[in-house]
């Protein structure tokens, strides 16, 4: 299953590099060179995934040979897994750059700004289509470096600076683990190409405890690249920078972490530890991360606490063994969150359209019940339908009592309405699209990846550690259930606040970013007492060529 | 100002111990803070509203001293305009002469001084008590101020975009604050360790815990006033949105006091967090740099204001050059009139009239306010919320309820939408609540696919627009303020008062002819936070079409028309009223409720809808000339700007502004005026009483003055006055914009609507407002009115009388003399405007 020519999906993430040194010289307000570039560069690489689609269709997975020495160096890998995320990926920047040519019209530095998004763009695909794990790591470096840049594209910004550092912090830790993992993966095994370590791995062949090294430090690799709880707080705060950078980073690169774990699930899988810190990691980042978001008054503060959640919950599905579960899961994210962030100033819309009646709701937990009974009663015979038999997998199970929980929250706010009849049919209604359309989703994608993805049953310590998390979602949505018909106690509103702070976690990263970067402000302190903006954001009319 | 008194001595004589000191100079300190709206109805507000009783120069150095305010263009512009010619000497001779202060007499050695001047320094003077305290691990105590705080705000102000509600509210500014303070532990983590026990000793009311606070401070009232206005404007944002509170207040004939609690909240932490900050704060010092910053006066910023002011000469001398030529050569207007067209005075409005004058030369244009003086609230159907159609400065008087014609089809109508709406709202909890989220993305994140190419490429909206949104579609076309043709929810007398007003206002109490249009205006763009600033301000940053509609439904009730007659306002049986709208995104003018019109005037009608046509299609080519080149139609260009969702300019609005007249057309019928000139129809002959002139002065001048000096303001200080770069906007609570992820609310306008790169589409010059009218009743009305006497005599708009004899323009000094202010021929022949004749390079 070789083929030289399935090198030329590389195109893709070349494209985009020469559209990004293109873009960087154009100088100056609108520069057509560089957009005309970029729009051209995106296009390819549609055009050259929508390919790379038809081919694993027809020609089932490709791997190309290895251009390199010792075992490392180039190559590529085209299965349904790294095929799916490369689309996705490649539609992505298509709306991303086709909205930053409107969104950055006018500013002096738009070729920069396209040139950063193209070059970090080229990065993640290149990341995603690794078979080897030199380029893997290279590509992993590559794309926090250029998202770095992304992040500072106002240094003059104190705010964006802070966040940015945190990341660098976080990123590089994330980096010296990957390191670790793949010299220990290279050593143990004596090459870098992925499908040799993970045959070898699966094979058994591999000494436990290099295993247990590689596996423990993939795993915690990821959950940096993911901002889990509680190295979240750089993710909550780059909103310092262009709205596209944003919808790049939380759809595009953040992914990234379950990415690496998915991908190197063969290794994993064998260290029942790794699956467990997933499971509860993952789960605890996204009860928390996802509490904090219904307490943010900004809606991409919000937007950022809702894709650590997202991230966490990808990654206990993939510690679960769920892969198809979690793939989905990421790939449906990244279009919501896309979608989000750039429609993020349409709320204004929302809440013109907000001040109609909506009926009481009456906190009666006989209603409540009722809904969940509904949902239940939804969820069920749907199961029997797509002859899906929860009970037969446990971690199955999980992923349907929380797909449970969910519509119980969609229907119960009906039924403990004080509103018209007709709703509960419209709530009931709603609720079986999405459970239908959860089936045929997890379904469709069972059949995509089931024959790549090993069959990873999911061991007991995995599952108690589920179990934990689920009885945690369904406190949490009692709470939310009965809040809208609740008064707030002192102690209640307390909590509000620590997790509008995300239990400060973030100021304990801050200061700890503070501290290690104190040496080199202090040589930077300049004679301006107090933080009016820096000189580089005074009125721009001082430094207006033209006025 | 400020005398620069011995602060020590004030203590002794004022008692400047006492507690009851620092009352009085609080509630003197938030009377300078302008108010802001919130997004849904964001309307022009001048930003140095509460400085209007001082003069500019007095505001400037105010807001200098305070925050490091700029106020004027920077020094080395106006020197190249000087050099250019845009300015004259003259100019420069007579703002020297004027009543700004300088200490240079003759202009050769005023210009010396300017050249070798620098620009004023910009920065931000550190005067609270914790910038002289010892930040502890190099955290910026300012700067965590104003996020600290920004956070607390964020969540306090939230008009529903956090589910679970974590700011105490209902119980005022200060006491959530404080509650707050006890819990939020970030200050003690990030090193101020006792910042909640230094807040825990706080009195729990507001006013005692800022005067104990203060009481140990021996500042005297000017220190005092210093040192509230920095901390004010520290946050300017937040503290807008309090002073819009009070003001809302103040409407409803009450009188709150959110802003005072604001202001003892912001004493409160600068005093909480420099006692944690560990190292003793020096009163002594934080007093000196007070009093040195109160004496602070630098000669770069006289030096400023008076080339602005020089700028602002060298402005009015144009326009009343080209209004007193104009004059000579305008075409006189059609003694048979076919159709009268009454538009907004918006400044937009000047180019339609302008295209249609010149396409139809037999239709005669107005100007008016564009809510054509119906105060109105509209609720619409099926919310439980009236939406505010007139201008900020008026409460609405009367309330109607949108509806369908037919009441059962309107009962259908209701039912469905807050059915919808219930269901979209358990659709959002499921889509954002804390574990629903996660059984949301999975089966219904992908079909966001879709929806992100759809809404890329322009062909769907991100989400419904608000006016029809949860309707069924076939009840969006029948929506109408004015159901039947009638507004059977204002009564008789209130009717018949709006309709002698509006026709009144504008001059049309006799000589209508056949057919009166009403044109409204609205914007329509997507995914734009500010949209509401494109719309019509006169319409509270509504569109314009619903006041339009009920004020034409007015004027053709019979009943209004005899009780108009009856009081001598003669409606001709053969003139119709239609409604129309122009939007002034697309440039398109549509004429609405065209089922009621009657047969008679059906072809004329038909007719004046071509004309319009033709003008918009004019216009839009005129006012694509703005943006950047483009291959594509104008038409189509500006189609595609009203529909992109990453589009940070769908049009310019008001950039540019910079004259207000109320004259009669003829006086500037024929005249290019650029889209810069806000019009109102005005015939001194028919206003016996100056009613009329007392209203236009007092409400359309005082709001085009607000708009002009918010674009002045945006442009000159977009720090502290303008909302920053568009890209980075991240919406609060559904009210506001923060730049970023935190900390102060931005106000005024983006970066983004007032210039295009590095060249500015707003040229920052006051408003030259010119009324035609004798001298003498201008006079009269300036007398009487405090509002509009502070307005002109401290110089925040630049008032001139067009002579109804010969038309010359004569320009008032503070003083209240009037002279003539084009001393002849000035060696420019640019259009309307200089900046204009700059863009086009």
């Amino acid at each position: 299953m070789e083929r030289v020519h399935a090198v030329g999906v590389l195109i893709a993430p070349l494209g985009f590099l020469v559209a990004a040194a293109v873009a960087t010289t154009a100088k100056g307000v609108r520069p057509t060179g560089a957009i005309r570039s970029v729009r051209l560069g995106s296009w390819i690489g549609l055009a050259v995934a929508v390919t790379s689609c038809i081919a694993v269709a027809t020609g089932g997975a490709v791997r190309t040979p290895l251009l390199g020495a010792e075992g490392l160096g180039l190559s590529v890998r085209l299965d349904p897994l790294s095929v799916v995320i490369f689309t996705m990926i490649s539609v992505l920047a298509v709306v991303i750059l086709r909205f930053s040519v409107s969104y950055l019209d006018g500013d002096a530095r738009q070729g920069l700004f396209l040139s950063r998004l193209a070059r970090t763009i080229a990065a993640v695909q290149v990341l995603v289509l690794s078979a080897n794990l030199a380029m893997l790591v290279v590509a992993w470096v590559l794309t926090s470096l250029a998202l770095h840049q992304l992040l500072v594209f106002h240094p003059e910004r104190p705010r964006a600076v802070l966040a940015a550092r945190k990341k660098f912090v976080a990123a590089r830790l994330g980096d010296l683990l990957l390191v670790i993992a793949a010299a220990v993966l290279y050593r143990s095994v004596g090459t870098g190409q992925l499908d040799a370590i993970f045959d070898e791995a699966t094979a058994g062949s591999v000494a436990s405890l290099p295993l247990a090294v590689a596996a423990g430090c993939l795993v915690a690799a990821a959950m940096l690249k993911s901002a889990m709880f509680p190295t979240h707080g750089w993710l909550v705060e780059v909103m310092e920078t262009p709205t596209p950078v944003s919808a790049l980073l939380h759809a595009g690169v953040l992914n990234a972490g379950p990415y690496l774990v998915m991908l190197t699930t063969p290794i994993i899988a064998q260290v029942s530890g790794a699956g467990v810190a997933l499971v509860l990691v993952g789960g605890t980042t996204a009860a928390l991360a996802s509490m904090a978001r219904i307490t943010q008054p900004s809606v991409k503060v919000a937007l950022g606490y809702s894709s650590a959640g997202h991230m966490g919950f990808s990654l206990m599905l993939c510690g679960l063994g769920l892969l198809p579960a979690a793939v989905l899961h990421l790939v449906a994210h990244s279009f919501y969150k896309a979608h989000a962030f750039l429609s993020s100033g349409s709320v204004v819309d929302e809440a013109r359209a907000s001040h109609v009646p909506t009926p009481q709701r009456l906190g009666s937990p006989v209603r409540l019940a009722l809904g969940a009974a509904m949902a239940v009663a939804i969820y069920v015979p749907s199961a029997f339908v797509w002859g899906v038999r929860p009970d037969s997998e446990p971690a199955l199970f999980v992923l349907g009592a929380v797909l449970v929980l969910a519509t119980t929250q969609l229907v119960a706010a009906v039924t403990d309405s004080d509103g018209p009849f007709v709703a509960w049919l419209g709530g009931a209604v709603l609720a079986l699209v999405v459970t239908s359309l959860f089936f045929a989703f997890e379904a469709t994608m069972h059949t995509l990846l089931h024959d790549l993805v090993p069959d990873v049953d999911a061991g007991r310590a995995q599952l108690a550690a589920a179990g934990a998390v689920t009885v945690g979602f369904g406190i949490v949505l009692v709470q939310q259930l009965r809040a809208p018909s609740r008064r707030d106690s002192e102690r209640r509103q307390a909590w509000r606040i620590h997790l509008r702070n995300g239990l400060y976690a973030n100021a304990l990263f801050d200061r700890l970013v503070m501290w290690l970067w104190r040496p080199l402000d202090r040589r930077r302190v300049t004679a301006t007492p107090t933080g009016r903006s820096t000189p580089t954001s005074q009125p721009a009319l001082t430094t207006a060529a033209r006025y | 100002m400020f005398d620069t008194n011995d602060t020590t001595d004030t203590d002794h004589t004022h008692d400047g111990h006492g507690p009851g000191d620092v009352g009085p100079v609080m509630s003197a300190a938030v009377r300078r803070i302008a108010p802001v709206w919130k997004l849904e109805d964001f309307v022009a507000v001048n930003p140095y509203l509460g400085m209007v009783d001082l003069d500019v120069a007095d505001a400037a150095a105010l807001l200098h001293r305070a925050a490091g305010a700029r106020s004027t263009a920077p020094i080395r512009h106006r020197l190249q305009q000087l050099d250019d010619g845009i300015i004259t000497r003259q100019d420069v001779a007579d703002a020297l002469s004027g009543a700004l202060r300088h200490s240079a007499v003759d202009v050769d050695g005023f210009l010396a001084e300017a050249r070798s001047s620098g620009e004023l320094e910009g920065v931000r003077p550190a005067l609270t008590l914790t910038s002289c305290a010892e930040a502890p691990g190099g955290l910026d105590l300012d700067r965590f101020m104003v996020e600290r705080l920004g956070a607390w705000a964020s969540a306090f102000h939230d008009d529903g975009q956090a589910s679970w509600r974590s700011a105490v509210r209902g119980e005022g500014i200060f006491a959530s604050w404080r509650a707050e303070a006890l819990v939020d532990r970030t200050p003690d983590l990030m090193g101020l360790r006792g910042f909640r026990a230094a807040v825990a000793e706080l009195p729990a009311d507001h006013a005692s815990a800022a005067t104990s606070v203060l009481s140990d401070a021996g500042l005297s009232a000017e220190l005092l006033e210093l040192y509230f206005q920095a901390l004010l404007l520290s946050v300017p944002g937040w503290s807008a949105v309090a002073a819009r509170m009070d003001w809302e207040a103040g409407l409803r004939g009450g009188e709150e006091d959110h802003l005072l609690q604001w202001l003892a909240v912001l004493v409160c932490w600068d005093h909480a967090a420099s006692a944690a900050a560990g190292t003793p704060t020096s009163v002594e010092t934080w007093r000196g740099r007070l009093a040195d910053r109160a004496r602070h006066a630098p000669t770069e910023l006289s030096i400023a204001l008076v080339l602005q002011d020089a700028r602002d000469r060298a402005a009015r001398r144009e326009l009343a050059r080209r209004l007193e030529t104009a004059d000579r050569a305008a075409p006189s207007v059609a003694i048979d009139v076919r159709a009268q067209v009454v538009c907004c005075i918006d400044v937009r409005a000047e180019v339609l009239r302008r295209h249609l004058e010149h396409v139809a030369p037999d239709v005669e244009t107005l100007g008016f306010a564009g809510f054509f003086g119906a105060a109105i609230e509209v609720v619409p159907l099926g919310h439980d919320h009236a939406v505010a159609q007139c201008p900020a400065l008026v409460a609405p008087a009367h309330t109607l309820h949108e509806s369908l014609g037919d009441p059962d089809r309107a009962d259908h109508a209701v039912r469905s939408r807050r059915l919808r709406h219930q269901l979209r709202a358990a659709w959002k909890q499921f889509r954002t609540g804390a574990v629903s989220c996660y059984g949301f993305v999975s089966p219904v994140g992908l079909l966001y696919a879709p929806k992100l190419v759809s809404d890329a490429a322009g062909l769907t909206r991100p989400v419904p627009a608000p006016g029809t949104a949860e309707l069924p579609r076939w009840a969006a076309p029948g929506l109408t303020p004015a159901p039947d043709g009638r507004v059977a929810e204002v009564p008789l007398d209130a009717r018949v008062a709006i309709a002698a007003g509006a026709l009144r206002g504008m001059s049309l109490t006799e000589g209508l002819a056949p057919l009166l249009v009403l044109v409204g205006h609205g914007a329509s763009t997507v995914n734009n936070p500010h949209a509401a600033a494109l719309e019509c301000g006169a319409c509270g940053g509504h569109g314009g079409a619903t006041n339009a509609r009920v004020v034409a439904a007015i004027l053709n009730d019979p009943e209004v028309r005899a009780e108009l007659a009856q009081r001598g306002i003669e409606v001709p049986p053969g003139t119709h009223v239609v409604a129309g709208v122009h939007d002034t995104t697309t440039d398109q003018v549509t004429l609405l409720d065209l089922e009621r019109i009657p047969a008679t005037h059906r072809d004329a009608v038909e007719r004046l809808g071509s004309d319009l046509h033709a003008a918009a299609s004019r216009v839009v080519v005129e006012r694509a000339h703005r943006f950047a080149p483009t291959a594509r139609d104008a038409a189509d260009e500006a189609r595609r700007r009203s529909r992109d969702w990453a589009q940070v300019r769908p049009e310019w609005g008001l950039a540019g502004c910079r004259a207000f007249v109320a004259a009669s057309r003829a006086r500037t019928r024929g005249l290019d005026l650029g889209g810069q000139t806000f019009l109102h129809s005005y015939d001194w002959r028919r206003d016996d009483d100056l009613a009329v002139l007392e209203q236009i002065m007092s409400a359309p001048m005082v709001v085009a003055s607000w708009i002009t000096l918010q674009y002045y303001a945006s442009t000159v200080d977009p720090e502290l006055f303008g909302a920053g770069d568009k890209t980075m906007h991240n919406v609060v609570g559904r009210m506001g914009v923060l730049e970023g992820c935190g900390g102060d609310l931005r106000v005024g306008l983006a970066q983004q609507s007032v210039r295009d790169g590095s060249v500015l589409q707003h040229e920052p010059l006051r408003l030259s407002v010119m009324i035609e009218a004798p001298t003498a009743a201008i006079d009269a009305v300036v007398d009487r009115n405090q509002a509009v006497a502070q307005l002109v005599t401290n110089g925040w708009v630049l008032l001139h009388a067009i002579d109804p004899e010969d038309g010359r323009v004569l320009g008032r000094a503070s003083d209240g003399a009037w002279a003539p202010v084009a001393c002849g021929p000035v060696g420019s022949d640019l259009s309307a405007s200089d900046s204009e004749g700059e863009l086009a390079a």
